[in-house]
């Protein structure tokens, strides 16, 4: 896992791109958590990619005129959310990049198993119950499939149309 | 853990090792390569740049999947306008442990094209069928069991169908797939007979030895002959580990299109056409997402069920495919209470899209501290037929009953009906606003029978270095418009038993 870089940014950016109920619970919290185990799959330039884009974000927040020289992790909701919204619709590299942070924190945020459940998505009932369905609908089948792919030639099944 | 695997773990020192044939990467075509030589009986070392992870270990968390089955967490990016998405797997049986296991043979009208185009022989489809069939059987290509067909993929079924266009169930690498739309992730029931689960185990049976968390850095050759290759283990973190180099007479380079023609760039090797690492296609696709009345669940069914083939002759493929809630809320054009809003009603969304065969070509380039990078140019024309998908995928949506579709354009509005969507499409859709994705990357060390246009022959040998085979989609010529899996693994096994046949002449 890798320490997330300028977290008090990337917290407020969260904030901001992440549904309101990111502030609830300590979601937060566990979003900057799978924020670090993202960028430590991550190689060194895009890591130091997406710290630019965090400072980018905060040092730029001072050129928009409403946050009166402010930086970007300073400012209330009132004039954080103005500046994201024309942060992320412009068309520069910069921008570009500040997008592709927000879709990695977003992609975080719905990582969490309570956000999941709560838009309907709880997938391991249902592979254990398909799985279940699998074995015993196909078993012989699956065990004579499976059986093919380390025979020796001349046992198991036959391979077909072998040259 | 299976026998014959070494992984970085058990590793505490330098390893120098000696065998006929080396093969680096545990993909399509890798890990087929390995079984072939590995069956004919040649010492065969398989390295693999990603972990070991065993089908048990596999869950639907996305996030999970991103960080230990792929190349840089999913997130590789062609830069161009507009940029284009990317992703490679980077594990133990390479990308056919995320795909979606469709196992389609190469089209004829392709094969055909290549032959003449670039004068590759033995490639027709006679020549080839027999090693589809046995590829076909060994992975258990086939139907789907109907029980296992989601509503997401039967709703679009039934809006293209409804448009009277030819609709086909998918072949799968599949032996009774439950349908838990978890490929991305890596198949939790081992039913995706990926490479993982058969041709690995195959090799590995028959005295392969494979270590994974093995990156090659070099080639090593000797006159115009290879000589092995060198790497390094990675501990975990991605800290270097102990060095490894291995002596082979033959060397097969399989670690796809992009890292491929980076490593025989970065060591040393030249292609006399100059196409080495050029070429390259990607196969855009692009998601349109359609919202619902009804309960859709798409994530309760196979990952694929059906192809939209009529329009293959425009080179455009249209079907659906359900995306996990990180992945979808990762692409919408959305953000704070209105992504959550959208969010809420992720059990009846149907996301589905085009796959464009390009004419536009790219190149890989690798730069100084960054590796290898991407840069693809999408053409005009192209631009034109991605946006002509998504307008038919669209249409196939509100034919389901979609009540509104949010497009794959940069800051276009939300479509409420077809008459919407013809007016909005009416005008050229501006190339740099689209939003592309791609999981096909092909081309970039293309077979040609004449040296000055590609840089492999027919058979994936290097014009210019004896012993050296390459073994994955960099050898497509072009796009081929539809999964080229299949197709990676029949020139595969053809390319190694060729390599068999002809074994005394490479010393093994």
């Amino acid at each position: 896992m890798a320490e997330v870089p300028f977290q008090h940014v990337a917290r407020r950016f969260a904030e901001l791109v992440c549904p309101p109920e990111v502030r609830a619970d300590q979601r937060a919290d566990r979003v900057l958590g799978e924020l670090g185990l993202m960028l430590g799959s991550l190689p060194p330039a895009a890591r130091k990619a997406l710290a630019g884009a965090l400072v980018l974000l905060d040092q730029g927040a001072r050129l928009y005129p409403p946050s009166r020289g402010r930086r970007f992790a300073r400012l209330g909701d009132e004039v954080a959310g103005p500046y994201v919204r024309a942060v992320l619709a412009r068309r520069d590299p910069a921008a570009e990049l500040i997008r592709r942070l927000k879709s990695v924190i977003i992609m975080c945020y719905y990582e969490l198993p309570e956000v999941q459940r709560e838009i309907g998505y709880d997938p391991a009932p249902y592979i254990a119950a398909v799985s279940r369905r699998r074995l015993e609908s196909y078993g012989p089948d699956i065990r004579a499939g499976e059986a093919v792919v380390t025979a020796a030639p001349g046992q198991g099944t036959p391979e077909r149309g072998t040259p | 853990m299976i026998s014959g695997l070494v992984t970085q773990a058990e590793v505490a020192g330098d390893l120098s090792l000696d065998c006929g044939a080396v093969v680096v990467g545990s993909g399509a075509g890798g890990a087929t390569v390995a079984a072939e030589l590995a069956e004919a009986g040649v010492d065969v070392v398989l390295l693999e740049e990603g972990g070991y992870h065993p089908t048990e270990s596999f869950t639907a968390a996305t996030g999970r999947a991103l960080r230990t089955l792929y190349r840089d967490g999913g997130g590789g990016m062609a830069i161009g306008r507009p940029s284009v998405l990317y992703a490679e797997g980077r594990c133990v049986g390479g990308s056919t442990v995320v795909n979606g296991g469709m196992s389609w043979r190469t089209p004829t009208r392709v094969l055909s094209r290549w032959a003449e185009q670039e004068g590759l022989r033995a490639i027709g489809e006679r020549d080839l069928d027999p090693y589809f069939a046995a590829i076909e059987s060994r992975l258990s290509v086939g139907l789907q069991d109907p029980e296992t067909i989601g509503r997401d993929s039967a709703l679009f079924q039934a809006g293209a169908q409804a448009r009277g266009w030819a609709v086909v169930p998918n072949r799968r690498n599949q032996l009774h797939c439950a349908g838990t739309n978890s490929c991305s992730s890596g198949c939790p029931t081992g039913a995706k007979r990926s490479m993982l689960v058969t041709s690995v185990p195959r090799a590995l049976a028959r005295g392969a030895r494979l270590f994974a968390d093995c990156r090659v850095d070099r080639v090593t050759r000797a006159g115009g002959a290879v000589t092995g290759v060198t790497g390094h283990f990675v501990r975990p973190g991605g800290r270097r580990g102990p060095g490894l180099t291995v002596r082979a007479r033959v060397v097969v380079v399989a670690g796809g299109a992009i890292q491929t023609p980076a490593l025989l760039a970065r060591s040393g090797l030249r292609s006399a056409s100059g196409r080495l690492g050029r070429n390259l296609s990607v196969h855009p696709n692009a998601v349109v997402t359609a919202f619902f009345d009804q309960e859709v669940t798409g994530w309760q069914g196979v990952h694929q069920a059906f192809q939209v083939r009529e329009f293959l002759d425009e080179g455009l493929l249209l079907t659906a495919t359900n995306l996990t809630p990180p992945m979808l809320a990762g692409i919408l054009p959305a953000y704070g209470a209105e992504l959550g809003e959208l969010m809420a009603d992720y059990n009846r969304i149907v996301t589905a899209g085009p796959l464009v065969s390009d004419t536009g070509t790219g190149r890989i380039r690798s730069l100084p501290g960054l590796g290898p990078q991407v840069f693809y140019q999408l053409t005009d024309y192209d631009a034109g037929r991605v946006a002509r998908g998504v307008e038919l995928t669209a249409e196939a949506l509100f034919e389901a009953g979609a009540r509104r579709v949010l497009l794959p354009v940069d800051a276009a509005p939300v479509v409420r009906g077809p008459d919407e969507l013809r007016r909005l499409l009416a005008r050229p859709v501006p190339k740099r606003s689209l939003q592309l994705y791609s999981v096909h990357l092909m081309g970039t060390a293309r077979m040609s029978e004449d040296p000055r246009r590609g840089v492999t022959g027919s058979f994936g040998e290097f014009h210019g270095a004896a012993g050296l085979i390459v073994a994955d989609a960099s050898l497509f010529p072009g796009p081929i418009g539809i999964n080229p899996m299949e197709t990676v693994i029949a020139l595969a096994m053809r390319n190694a038993r060729r390599l068999v046949e002809r074994r005394d002449s490479y010393g093994l």
